[in-house]
């Protein structure tokens, strides 16, 4: 007959398999930099990270890392990978807003988890360097995520916003900058953003749902014009876009970024994706984009129109081109564009230390 | 007379059962009226003729067996009208035991399912017991199609092949966030302090 013992023996078990299923393990990890790195590591702590068995394997990662530029050149941004054998894909840390001059230590802050399947052995957790960039644009690293393009870009767009600040300054004196800050860190507090998910390859029901016209806004200074842009919209979901784009600049393109605009019931807008494309444009020749992905948001709503713009250009040489601040100052552009990490860095500095902060930020460049 | 006697008390006052009083009440309209009086005359003489029909019943009746027979025959009937007729259920008592081992069984079974099998696993197989009870019309378009990317405002994720990357910069919310469909997905953040700027990425293999 059940009685009190049989109770204990249960709530033995399922101490013990409680026991036994978080038992944590320390993690075993490996920071691999090249000997040639213009980064070296100083010091690391990992000491929050674990790995536990529970079903498969979560790797918990929390590290700090101390480096040092043991390089000669002033770096501006840096890509770390994290990645572990088994696990689904790569993750990445980047640093965009560096100035890191020779000797100079910083320190980068990594917190990730990660789910691979049980497999014999503990699992081991891999930091490389994917990629440096320096102020002179010059690029260090095996580039294994494609992470020199969004580096040089940061720099780019950190470059054009500090030189738009310090014209401010130079113009309009403190107050001129105090005004655009201010005007920043509103917009950066308005800006609307839905989460969202996006899958790759040929989704079970967007086939089925309507086709509606993409428009595209013209920014007139971009070497690439976007047309005939077309999309499916279901309930909570957008995909299979395809348009077409022209080069009409003297120079070979080989990379362009769309961004993907949303318009909700309320008509609210918002930034939902990017659409990056690798071709091979020569000048004014025209070529079809398709993307073979959809959007699901992660809240019901009625899409009532897609809109979109070129929002980066690379050519075949490796150069790119972003948009101006005078083009985003196009009323509806500048609500929609995330500001730069730079604008966002040099917005904080004036938010918590003040405006002779940040000024005596912008004269380091 | 205008009033007759019932007919009832008639058929008692033929036979001698009424009370005294009313036997007297009835005797004496019975002197006065006609049609009354050969009406208890008929009774009196159907009587009679009843004697004499039970004088001719067979001496060798033994009126108790017959009357037990009778009973056990309305028994019997008894018996089978309960057959055709819908019973009432009898509410089995239910032990504790049983219960109290079930019970145990079932928080057993959900903690170790809850220490045991990645929150990405139950919401698969949630996903999939959804669909099968609306019959796939609550499918969203990314399930088990390919790689999942998203981002929102707890960070990256990346779902795939039952692999996992989800990057949270330490449960800060970042200042902002996007998918590539490329397959990617990133999230900014900033330091209060300093600063300084983080850009997490998750990445389809």
């Amino acid at each position: 007959m059940f009685n009190k013992a049989h109770f204990n023996k249960i709530n033995t078990a399922v101490v013990v398999a409680s026991a036994i299923s978080l038992h944590a393990q320390a993690l075993n990890h490996k920071i691999d930099f090249p000997k040639d790195s213009p980064v070296s590591l100083l010091s690391e702590d990992f000491g929050n990270s674990n790995a536990t068995a529970r079903g498969a394997n979560l790797i918990d990662v929390n590290a700090a890392l101390s480096l040092r530029n043991s390089g000669q050149k002033r770096i501006r941004s840096m890509t770390l990978m994290v990645s572990t054998q088994d696990a689904a894909g790569k993750g990445s840390v980047s640093v965009p807003t560096l100035d890191a001059g020779p000797g100079e230590t910083f320190s980068v802050h990594i917190s990730t988890r990660l789910v691979r399947p049980l497999t014999a052995g503990n699992p081991v957790v891999e930091v490389t360097l994917d990629g440096v960039l320096f102020d002179d644009l010059s690029f260090y690293g095996p580039d294994l995520l494609h992470s020199q393009r969004n580096m040089i870009r940061w720099e780019l767009e950190a470059q054009r916003d500090r030189k738009y600040f310090k014209t401010l300054l130079a113009a309009g004196g403190p107050e001129g900058l105090r005004k655009e800050m201010l005007s920043s860190l509103a917009r950066q507090g308005d800006s609307s953003q839905r989460g969202v998910q996006m899958v790759r390859g040929r989704a079970t029901n967007i086939d089925a749902e309507p086709e509606s016209q993409f428009a595209f806004l013209d920014i007139p200074e971009s070497p690439v014009e976007a047309s005939n842009g077309r999309a499916r919209i279901g309930a909570s979901l957008a995909g299979a876009p395809r348009f077409e784009v022209r080069n009409r600049s003297n120079r070979p393109v080989r990379h362009l970024e769309i961004a993907w605009i949303v318009r909700d019931q309320q008509g609210r807008e918002f930034l939902a994706a990017s659409m990056p494309a690798d071709m091979t444009l020569a000048p004014n020749q025209s070529g079809p984009v398709a993307q073979d992905a959809a959007l699901r948001f992660d809240r019901p709503i009625s899409i009532q129109s897609m809109s979109g713009f070129v929002s980066s250009v690379e050519f075949a040489d490796g150069s790119q081109w972003i948009p101006s601040r005078g083009a985003l100052d196009q009323t509806r552009l500048r609500q929609l564009v995330n500001p730069s990490p730079e604008e966002q860095r040099l917005s904080q500095i004036y938010n918590r230390k003040g405006l002779q902060a940040l000024i005596e930020e912008l004269k380091k460049f | 007379m205008s009033r007759h006697v019932m007919e009832t008390d008639l058929a008692l006052y033929a036979a001698g059962d009424l009370p005294v009083w009313r036997g007297a009440v009835v005797k004496f309209h019975v002197r006065g009226c006609a049609e009354c009086r050969a009406l208890v005359e008929a009774l009196r003489v159907d009587r009679q003729e009843l004697r004499r029909s039970a004088d001719d019943m067979p001496a060798s009746v033994d009126w108790d067996q017959l009357a037990a027979e009778m009973t056990a025959n309305i028994r019997v009937g008894l018996a089978a009208g309960e057959c055709v007729t819908p019973r009432e259920r009898k509410i089995a008592t239910v032990s504790w035991r049983p219960m109290a081992i079930a019970a145990g069984l079932v928080v057993l079974l959900a903690g170790a399912w809850w220490l045991n099998i990645p929150r990405t696993d139950t919401e698969t197989i949630g996903r999939a017991l959804r669909n099968i009870a609306t019959r796939g019309r609550a499918g969203s378009p990314q399930e088990e199609r390919g790689p999942v990317v998203g981002a929102s405002s707890t960070g990256v994720e990346l779902i795939e092949n039952g692999g996992q990357i989800r990057i949270d910069q330490g449960g800060l919310e970042p200042v902002m966030f996007s998918v590539s469909t490329q397959g990617s997905a990133s999230a900014r953040y900033v330091d209060q302090d300093t600063g300084q700027v983080t850009i997490t990425a998750a990445y389809v293999q």
